[in-house]
Formats: C-alpha cells, structure tokens, sequence
C-alpha cells in the first residue's frame, strides 16, 4: 500500500510536468483528484488494511494528495500565467484607447472663460446684460447723443427708433452704476452686434466689458490692470503700449496695442507692417457718464475698457478668417 | 486723413523718416493706416518734346512723331487726339515696365517704327486723365526724369482720424501735431494779417436768418476771374489724396479745405438771383438740385444757403447746379462759413449725402479760422485765375460764442493721470500745440483753447491733452488700491457654464450661432402662423434676409450647421449650443431666455475608434441619456418627461417625450419629423434635446446630503413578469421603486421579452431587484415574503403575472 500511494504520487507529479495545456489539467484532475479518482479509490482502500497501519498510511496517504494537490495548484497557476503571457504578448498595443467621445467648448468661450477667470482673479464682479437695449443705455447714458459723430462708429441694428442691439457691453457700466454705489469692479461678458461682414467683421461677435470706479483712481492704474491683463492672456514679455484714442464715455481714451504675435515686431501683413497689433480699447470713465447716473465726478474716478473676444481667440490660434466662428463645423470646433 | 510728406514739409520743418513719422502720429492719437509711396515704377519716364508730327501712312487715327528725348531724336507711333509739335510730354523709352506690369518694346505698328511710347496720364497712374498723352508744362526740358519734373517722388500717407479731432483734418492741422512732438512752430502760408472785412459799397449782401444753424458767415467777391485749369503743382497735392482737378477757382477752393479744414464754396455770381445770400432754413416741401444733378427733397430742420430767389446750396453739405462756377464764370463769390454740427451731421444723414465738406462741419470746424482761410483762397485764386478780389468782404458771426477760459487744477490733473507734475510743466506741454495758457498759481493753470481745438471743452478734456503730450507710455503703470471684497458671479452665466461642462462631458461639441434668424427657419419647422415661436422681434435693417428676426428657438440654428456637418463629410455629430432666445412682451425691452439645444446624429460614438464602437447608430435612448445626464448633474428631481398628446409640429409621430416639472414647460426631446429633416436638406435621423435654463433655474435643484453607506450585504433577486403589451415598463420600475416596501434598495430592468411561448398581447419582463436592511444581514425567509409581496403589487398595479421558468 505504501509502495503504491509512493508510486501513484511519481506517476501523477510526472504525469502533471507533462501537462502543458490548461485543458488537459481537467482530465488529470477527474483521473486523480476527482471523487472517483486514483487518491479516492486508495483512501477507501485503508479501511482494509490493517488496522494497526492504519494511522500511518492514512497520514501518509493525506500527505500524498496534499502533496499533489499542492502540484496541480501550481501546474494550473503556470500555465495560467503562461496563457496570460501569451495572451499579452499578443495584444496589439498600436490600437487606440477606448475612448467615449469628448466635447469642446466653441473657442470664443473658451477664451471668454479666460479672460472673464483673469479678471476674476483680480478679484472683478461678473454680470451679463440685456443683448437688446435701449438707445438711453447704449448710447445717451455713455455720452453719444443723437447726431455725435462717434455714432459712425457703432453701425447699429434697430428694432424702432430708441431699441437696438446692443453695439457693446458698455451699457452694463451704467446698468451695474444705476444699483451700486462705489467701489466698484465689475466684468460684463457678452454678445453684441454691428451691421458688419467681412473677412473681419461678423455681424454679432463677444467682447467683455471692464470697468473699476472708486476715488483716486488713475490712469496709471489702468495701465497696471491691463498690464496684467496681457501678460496674463499672452505672455509676461509680451510688449505692450498705449496710444491715445477716442470713445466718447472715456476721458483720456487709449487704444492698447501688443508687440505683433504673428512676426514678433518686424511687420508683417497682420500688424499692417506696424509690428503691433491693437487689442482693446479704454480709457478713464467720463465724467458726463457719471453726472449721468449721479456719481459725483469729482470724488470718483474710474477706468473701463472693452476687449474683442474673437479677436484675441484670432491672434492666439492663428485664426485667418471671422467667419469661420460661426458655421460650427466640426473640423474648425475639433481643433481648440 | 490723406496727405503727403512735402505737402506737410510746406508748413512745418522736420527730420523723422516715413516711418518715424507715421509712429509719431499714431502715438500722438493720429493713427496712421497707411503709408505707401505715390506713383511708384515711374523713375524711367522722361520729358520729350514733340518735334514734329506726320499722318500715320496705313491709319487714321494714327500719328507718327519725331520726339526729342534730350539725346537725340526718335520716331514714335502715337494714337492720341491731342498729340501736336511742341507739347512736352511724357515718354516711356523700350525698356520702361509701365505700372500695369506692360513692358515697352521697339516695334512696328501698322508697317512703321515705333521706339517708346507717349503717354497719358492715367497709363502713368497719376489721374483718371485719358483723353490724351501729357501735356507738360512748358518750362520742361527734354530728357528730364518725369519724376523730378513734376515733383512726383512723395509719400502718402492715411489717417484714422477719432471724430474728436476735426482740426486735423487738415495738412495744418497735422502739421501743428507734428510740431508738437518736434518742438517747432507751423509756418502759415499767406497773409500774416488779416483784413477787417467791412461791408461798405458791396456789390453783395449777405443775411443769415438762423445764427445758431450758422454762427458765422464770411464771404468775399473777386471779379474778372478766368476759369483754366490749375497750374501742376496745385493739380499734383489734390491728385495725390484722390481728388479730381476740376478748374482753378474750384480747386483753389478744395486745396484750402484741405489745408485748413475749412471748406469753401465759390458761387458764380452771376448765376446769384439780386446779388442776395440768404442763410435759412428749408421751407415744407422745397427742392433743390445739388451739383451731382440729384433732386433733393428738403426738410424745415435742413439749413440752405438761398439767393433772393431760390436754394444755391445746402449749407455744408453740397453747392447746388444752379450757381455752380463754369467755363465761362466771370464773377465769383467766395463763402467760408461755420455751421453748426448737429446740423449738418442730421442734413448729411437724411439726405444719404456724405462730402468732405459735411465730414468737417459735422464735427466742428474752427469758428475763428473763417476769414485766414478766405484770404488764402482769396489770394490763390487771384494769383491763379486772375481777376480782382473786391475790397471789404462780409464777415457775420452773431452766432459766434465767446471763448471760455477752462481753470486747470495740477494736483487733479495728476492724480487722475498718475504723474507728479508742475504747473509750468503742464503749461510747456499745451503751449507745444499752440494752447495757450496761464499760470495763476503752483496749483492752477487758465487755459484758452484755441479755436480749432473745439473738442477741448471741460478740464478732463486739457488731462488728456497733458497725458498725449507727456506720452502715454511714460505714464507710470500702477495698481489701484482697492477695498477686498466678495465678487458676485452672475448665476445664469454659472448655469451656462455648468450645463456646457455637462454637456461636454457627454461627447457634445459647442457651437455659437447669430442671434438673428431666417424667418423662413419657422417655415422649414413646419410651425402654424400663430405659434408663439413666430411671434418674433424683426430688425428694422437687418443685413440679409436670413437674418432678420431674433430668434425664438435655437433648434434651426443648429439644424444649418448640422447640415453644413454632413455636406462636408461628418455625418456623426453631437453638437449643443447655449444661447438666448428673445421673446416681445409688449415692454419696451423683450424677454431674454436662456435655452439649450442637443443635437445628435450618425455614430452613437463619434471620434471614437471604430475598432472598439462599431458603427452603431445613435437612437432615442441616446439623445434621452443626454436629458438624464443634465437632470442628474444639475439634481433637478422636480422635472419629469411625459409624452404629450400634441408634440411639436417639427416631430409629428416620431417619438418625443416633453419636460416640466408642474406647469412649467420645460422643453422636450425627441426625434424630427421626415418632413423637418426634409426641409432642411438632412437626409440622416436627428434627435434634438431643447431645454429652457431660465426656466429649469426656477426649479428646486435638490440639495447634496449625506446618505449612510450600509454596512450589510445587499442580494439581488431577478423575477420576470408577463404584462400587457400597452404597460411601460420604465412605469413598472418606477412603481416598484416607490411602493413602499422597506428592504427594496433598487430594481432595474434587466430584458423585456416577447412572442415564444408567450401569449399574444403579452410581454415578459425580467426585472432584478436589490433588497438590503440597514440593520442586519437580510434572511432569505425575509427577502422571500418581500419579493412575494412585489410581485403581487405588480401583478395587482399592472395586470400582470409571473412568468413560468
């Protein structure tokens, strides 16, 4: 009996070295292992030994199959491990991921994000107005009048004589001013629109309108925010200047210009050859605008400026023509 | 603003290069657009002379020309009309590439030798001039470079002028800004001292009706002139800017305009009824022919300048055909006015008449400069035309407000600018732009602006002059000191941004359409005339057709850039746009919505690989997956999505759930009708999501609290349930979920099952069911008498019964 459950352990441990094919571990382990198998039919068997070898063999029996348990375990394991190998070794690692589709925002708010986050940080309220609005807040309130040759310069959609689309964000300033006293700091995000198209002008396009009024507000000041403001949006070395300009609610006005993104500053078709490229406009608030909404302009002071978001999204991506924002074709979308 | 660099050398002595130059002006506020050299390509042209001219044997309309060229004589084939022995003209050698891009060779023209070509003006590219070949002044010498000998090397150069700045308008103008950043002073051609004009003994009278309309009026008479054309020199400045030499007088007139930015108008006296100006208003229903040969139709606020009988101008704007100056104008009389600029602007407007002459007015003219420019045009067009200037002159300035001195405070000057500067500081500065100043103490200045600056009216007007002068840029850049406080967010642009996240998150891409639509999109919808979404807000000059109405909608919108999608090859779309729609409401502003729209269509999974995602179609469940999402995300419970019994017109009988939440209209989603795709050249299935954010915000978003993780195993048990074909099964799940059974933690549907062994009618629907206790680790003879008692409940609720293993 003894020499038998030695014999049956070689023959089943050499019988396992040979499998190689987790399939046949199935036939080995019913052949062996299983309740009708080899090590069963020999545990019944000691009952008709003798009792007084019993224990022992019994010991040694149950070692036997722990024993071979032990070897079909890890037989099963290696060749799991094998087959798992195997089966890495296959994978063809050049397929793409998995991937569920991702949406983009249209690059005008991603930018507008941008800019709106800048100025956030700088610790600047966020509120958004009416994209129709009155003649009163669009122009009267920020110092056009009727027949102000600035007029020319917002070629406006109408809806009757005194309702219009907004041609900028500025009327938020006197919309924020009519329900706040100072200090004040304020971005106004939105829509605004212009009888315009070309290859540069879309009749509707983003600007964000910005404005801080408190005392002792100075035009160095402004220069310092928006200063801020480019090296934040561009880059910290961009070169940046200010220009005297025009707008009829700022007193003094400025135009600011940034060193051409394109060609660096030696010219080129973009910068009209002038190495610089004009970015926002602003200026100190006029003190009509605040007589307007009954700010004393002698104790305020304040500065606004207003930023074209499409045009800024333009020189940052390269973006050669307006109209492409508004077609909403995949391959410009997919591209930001 | 054009003018050219020696034009400006006339008046003001500088040593910048072109483009030194341009960046000065622009950093003064005098942003130039261009800067471009004039005529250029012409420096092989030469004067020659014609020595003598034959018949062309083989052609009429041909000439042959013997051509002094300075070097010897050449034969030279000319078609000209003018062409005749002794003119001095202007002569292309072979070689000479004309600014055309055509290169002169010798050739023979109809049997004879032709070495150059005589030429004409406008082949030169120096005016529209093509009745015939140059005819040079005489004092010319053959052989000299064309270039040279009409002055024609210069520099153009364009200004963007802002609307403040009307005294620039002028090369003096200019001029004096340029003196301003050079340090040197302009040099005023002609007189030095202006006359008195006295009106004693005129053969003229003049009487202005409306002094506010016309503050001042100044006119003088010259007699015996002979209208010519204009000598070269004046000819090359207006050519130059673009304008057209008409004749002496009429030039003499533009050129001083241009000089001074004050226009001028010369009439024929003869042609002037009574000898009379009358400056007055229209009267109802009068007419008048301006001297472009267009009829006028006149207002009561349009201010005419009339002889005793009828209109001769509209004042400002243009001179009228019936008193214009001609060939055989003897007698002229010279208006230089100033008018008031509202006026003007409104006539220019409603007239849709916009002239060089409207463009100053309208944004002021110098009150005091009237009469300096009459006697430069005075003297000009006496040197010029000849004739004699008629002693005395009218000079008629009831109108004229008095000159205000502005105080000017250096300590608000400097804080509102940022700079520490002195009184004498700020007094040198204005004094460089001839602002004429006084100091009154260390701490204020008296300013008298001058007369052309009239847009420097208050002191915050004389601070911006000051921070030009200093140079914005040597302005010190600070950061204001501001209170800390909590910057509010505008919540519906939070929302916006929150949905758009959500949104991208789900594969959708964001598309920006205008705000103004095609009305005809409402059509293509297939919307009843009397749909609120047609009652629409319509721009009174919209750009195009397809924009004129604000949109009410955002779904055609993005049905069009759906469409452009798939014509340009990407059918598999999954757009979303957030944006406003606009609603009247009989205010005197409209209603601002704000909406969502989702479109998708094609792949279930665009941009994703098609080895791992096949090229399954998107469906219903896809588009309602989005709506789940977006409710989920914003935790809006309150909304539910019920079939209505009238789905929209753009859906028919496709499928399509609404939302809302009570009474509250929500939007909806679904697919669109054949007949919508149809009309809006989709040929693919489109489901649409459309959701108000303005009105979901008005919904409760349901807080975030804290829910205990169970600490006990949860069992799920599966049942299958046959119910009647018509019972939803979303509406079994959704009832299971709520009938009140304690352990019941979730139940989803797992299959749904028909025909087989199943009866006609019939459905089989299998449904897991989880069941946990809180407390303890459930008992199978507990989960037992639950699930009993769910699938008696559903038998009961929807007439079912369980489905035999």
């Amino acid at each position: 009996m003894e020499d038998e459950l030695q014999r049956s352990k070689s023959e089943a441990l050499a019988r396992l070295d040979a499998i190689d094919q987790a399939a046949d571990l199935e036939e080995f382990r019913v052949k062996y292992l299983g309740r009708k198998g080899l090590f069963s039919g020999l545990m019944k068997r000691l009952g008709q030994v003798d009792p007084t070898e019993r224990p022992r063999l019994g010991q040694l029996a149950n070692s036997v199959k722990a024993e071979v348990e032990k070897a079909f375990d890890g037989r099963r394991q290696t060749l799991a491990d094998s087959a798992g190998r195997e089966r890495d070794r296959n994978l063809d690692l050049s397929l793409p991921g998995r991937t569920e589709p991702l949406g983009r925002l249209h690059p005008v708010t991603q930018i507008m994000d941008e800019v709106c986050g800048i100025f956030e940080g700088l610790g600047f309220a966020v509120a958004e107005g009416p994209d129709i609005e009155t003649d009163f807040y669009n122009f009267e309130a920020l110092n056009i009048p009727p027949h102000h040759p600035a007029r020319d310069m917002h070629d406006t959609f109408y809806f009757s004589e005194s309702v219009l689309l907004r041609t900028h964000t500025s009327p938020m300033q006197i919309r924020a001013m009519e329900n706040k006293k100072p200090p004040l700091r304020m971005i106004a995000p939105g829509k605004v629109y212009r009888c315009d198209s070309d290859i540069t002008h879309t009749p509707m396009f983003h600007q964000v309108e910005g404005f801080l009024v408190d005392e002792k507000v100075s035009f160095a000041d402004l220069k310092g925010i928006l200063s801020i403001f480019i090296a934040r949006m561009f880059d910290e070395k961009t070169p940046i200047r200010f220009r005297p300009s025009f707008f009829p609610f700022t007193e003094p006005s400025a135009e600011v210009d940034i060193g051409c993104v394109i060609c660096g500053g030696s010219g080129c078709r973009v910068c009209k050859h002038t190495g610089w490229l004009e970015i926002l406009g602003s200026g100190m608030i006029d003190p009509e605008v605040f007589k307007k909404i009954g700010y004393d302009p002698e104790l305020y002071t304040g500065f606004a400026f207003g930023i074209g978001i499409e045009r800024i999204a333009m020189l940052k991506y390269g973006i050669n023509d307006i109209r492409l924002y508004y077609e909403n074709d995949l391959r410009f979308l997919r591209q930001f | 603003m054009k003018f050219t660099v020696n034009w400006l050398k006339k008046y003001i002595d500088f040593d910048l290069s072109n483009r030194q130059l341009a960046d000065r002006l622009t950093m003064a506020g005098l942003e130039v657009d261009c800067v471009e050299d004039l005529y250029p390509g012409l420096d092989a042209l030469r004067v020659a002379r014609i020595a003598k001219v034959q018949p062309h044997p083989n052609a009429d309309r041909l000439s042959l020309c013997e051509v002094d060229d300075g070097e010897g004589i050449r034969r030279v084939v000319c078609g000209a009309p003018n062409v005749r022995a002794g003119m001095l003209t202007a002569l292309a050698v072979p070689g000479t590439v004309m600014p055309g891009g055509f290169k002169i060779k010798p050739a023979k023209i109809r049997g004879e030798a032709s070495e150059g070509m005589l030429c004409s003006a406008n082949e030169l590219g120096i005016s529209a001039d093509k009745a015939g070949i140059m005819d040079l002044p005489t004092d010319l010498a053959p052989g000299q470079s064309l270039v040279e000998a009409l002055g024609l090397a210069d520099t153009l150069i364009e200004v963007d002028l802002t609307p403040n700045r009307p005294d620039c308008a002028s090369v003096i103008g200019t001029a004096r800004e340029v003196g301003g950043f050079v340090g040197k002073r302009v040099k005023h051609p002609g007189v030095a001292d202006l006359p008195e004009l006295r009106d004693n003994d005129l053969p003229f009278s003049v009487e202005v009706k409306d002094s506010g309309a016309c503050p001042r009026y100044s006119a003088r008479m010259i007699k015996g002139v002979k209208i010519a054309p204009s000598p070269w020199w004046l000819q090359r400045f207006l050519l130059a800017v673009g304008l057209r030499p008409i004749n002496n007088v009429v030039d003499v007139t533009n050129f001083v305009m241009l000089e001074y930015g004050q226009p001028l108008h010369a009439f024929d006296f003869a042609k002037l009824a009574g000898g009379r100006i009358i400056v007055r208003r229209a009267g109802i229903g009068e007419k008048t022919e301006t001297l472009d040969g267009v009829e006028r139709q006149l207002d009561e606020e349009m201010l005419l300048i009339c002889d005793a009988e009828r209109p001769v101008a509209v004042a400002g704007v243009m001179g009228g055909g019936n008193s214009e100056v001609s060939d055989d104008t003897a007698d002229i009389l010279l208006e230089s006015a100033c008018f008031d600029p509202v006026s003007i602007r409104r006539t220019s407007r409603r007239l849709n008449l916009a002239t060089d002459s409207s463009y100053r007015f309208e944004r002021g003219v110098d009150p005091q400069g009237t009469v300096r420019a009459l006697e430069r045009a005075v003297g000009l067009i006496v040197e010029l035309a000849g004739g004699a200037a008629v002693p005395g002159g009218v000079d008629l300035k009831e109108g004229l407000r008095p000159v205000v001195p502005i105080e000017l405070r250096v300590r608000r000057c400097n804080d509102l600018l940022g700079l520490r500067l002195s009184a004498e500081q700020i007094g040198a500065y204005l004094e460089a732009i001839e602002i004429a100043t006084d100091i009154v103490d260390s701490q204020t200045l008296k300013v008298t602006p001058p007369g052309f600056r009239v847009d420097l009216e208050r002191e915050v007007d004389l601070f911006e002059e000051v921070a030009r002068l200093v140079g914005y840029n040597e302005i010190p850049t600070t950061l204001p000191h501001v209170p800390l406080s909590f910057a509010d967010r505008d919540p519906a642009r939070e929302l916006r941004r929150e949905v758009a996240s959500i949104m991208t998150a789900q594969g959708y891409n964001e598309a920006i359409n205008y705000s103004f639509v095609s009305e005809r999109h409402y059509d293509m919808l297939g919307l009843d005339p009397a749909h609120p979404a047609r009652h629409q807000i319509k721009l009174l000059n919209p750009l195009a057709e397809d924009q004129s109405v604000m949109r009410t909608m955002l779904l055609p919108g993005i049905l069009e850039n759906l469409r452009r999608n798939v014509n340009h090859q990407r059918p598999d779309i999954r757009l979303f746009e957030v944006g406003k729609v606009f609603h009247p409401t009989g205010a005197e502003l409209p209603d601002e919505e704000v909406h969502m729209v989702a479109v998708i269509s094609g792949r279930r999974n665009p941009d994703s690989p098609l080895i791992h995602f096949g090229e399954a179609e998107c469906d219903f469940f896809d588009i309602k997956a989005c709506a789940d999402n977006l409710l989920t995300e914003l935790r809006r419970c309150e909304v539910e999505m019920t079939a209505p019994a009238e789905p929209p017109e753009y859906v028919g009988s496709s499928p399509y759930l609404a939302l809302g939440s009570g009474d509250l209209h929500l939007g909806g989603l679904g697919r669109l009708s054949a007949d919508c795709l149809k009309a809006f050249g989709i040929k693919t299935d489109v489901y649409f999501l459309e959701v108000s954010l303005t009105g979901l915000a008005k919904t409760p978003a349901r807080p975030k609290s804290f829910q205990p993780l169970s600490r006990y195993p949860s069992v799920n048990w599966d049942l299958a349930m046959l119910v009647p074909e018509d019972v939803a099964a979303g509406a079994i799940t959704a009832a299971v979920k709520n009938c009140g059974e304690k352990i019941l933690a979730d139940a989803e549907l797992v299959d749904i099952f028909r025909g087989g062994n199943i009866e006609d009618g019939y459905k089989s629907v299998a449904i897991t069911v989880t069941y946990r206790d809180e407390n303890k680790t459930l008992e199978d003879e507990t989960v037992q008498k639950a699930h009993q008692k769910i699938i008696d409940f559903i038998g009961t609720r929807f007439g079912g019964k369980l489905r035999e293993a």
